[in-house]
């Protein structure tokens, strides 16, 4: 098991970067997304907006891993649950994959607040829990994905900023662009 | 973005539009409304659960009815 951290600053406020986080895909810094779908979603008695999402991903690994991990597998799914509470300025989004688990998990919880001093800046703690099962290069690959959860969170955050900057440039909902 | 099921595309692409609207104009400004998006949803959702089930792939709260139901792990 590898536990993995990071946190990121983003120059706009809580809402600005919330709107570009919902709909985040799809965006050119992740081309392994390739479907997303809401298979559920309401709103509580506090007024939390709760959605359940599956994410359809293109299993980038390298080829050395793929043989490791003996699957052709490319195509895996990720189970996604966030809350977004618009009075607390807090949203929580945690997924987790629902394909290859005999094989491997990866756990990942991400929270996105405004800076406590700074209302204009918005502050998203990541975290995941990978753990690669049964196999004796383990770690070996722990250490590996971990890696690549650092260079993926980057890329997630550049995918928010430039959600953010394309549809603010262009001054339409991104939705409507495909 | 596509959707799992090839043919709910279009769908979730209604869906989403209609929610996004919803999301950024009422919903993040505190209006406690429910979105109004409910009708595309349901459209969106029926096509998205019966892919699943042909896809059998194993998402939580889904009622897996398919042939698929009780085969071992392979």
């Amino acid at each position: 098991m590898k536990i993995w951290s990071t946190e990121h600053v983003f120059s706009y406020p809580w809402e600005t970067v919330i709107k570009a986080a919902m709909r985040k895909y799809p965006n050119p810094m992740n081309p392994n997304v390739v479907g997303v779908d809401v298979l559920d979603r309401s709103l509580d008695a506090e007024g939390r907006l709760h959605s359940h999402r599956l994410l359809s991903t293109e299993w980038g690994l390298p080829g050395i891993v793929r043989a490791i991990l003996g699957t052709n597998h490319t195509q895996t799914y990720v189970q996604e649950h966030s809350i977004v509470d618009p009075e607390k300025k807090k949203m929580e989004l945690c997924s987790t994959n629902i394909t290859l688990t005999n094989l491997i998990s990866v756990d990942e919880r991400l929270l996105y607040s405004p800076h406590p001093d700074n209302p204009d800046v918005t502050i998203l703690t990541q975290e995941a829990i990978i753990t690669v099962k049964g196999l004796s290069l383990g770690s070996y690959l722990e250490g590996m994905m971990a890696m690549r959860m650092s260079a993926n969170a980057i890329k997630g955050w550049d995918a928010i900023e430039w959600i953010i900057k394309n549809s603010e440039r262009e001054n339409v909902p991104l939705c409507d662009i495909y | 973005m596509n959707s799992v099921g090839e043919a709910c595309t279009d769908m979730k692409r209604e869906y989403d539009q209609c929610f996004n609207r919803w999301f950024a104009e009422k919903f993040l400004k505190g209006d406690q409304g429910g979105d109004p998006c409910t009708e595309s949803f349901t459209r969106y959702q029926r096509c998205v659960q019966t892919a699943i089930k042909e896809k059998d792939i194993p998402v939580d709260g889904v009622e897996f009815m398919g042939p698929n139901k009780d085969k071992p792990e392979s």
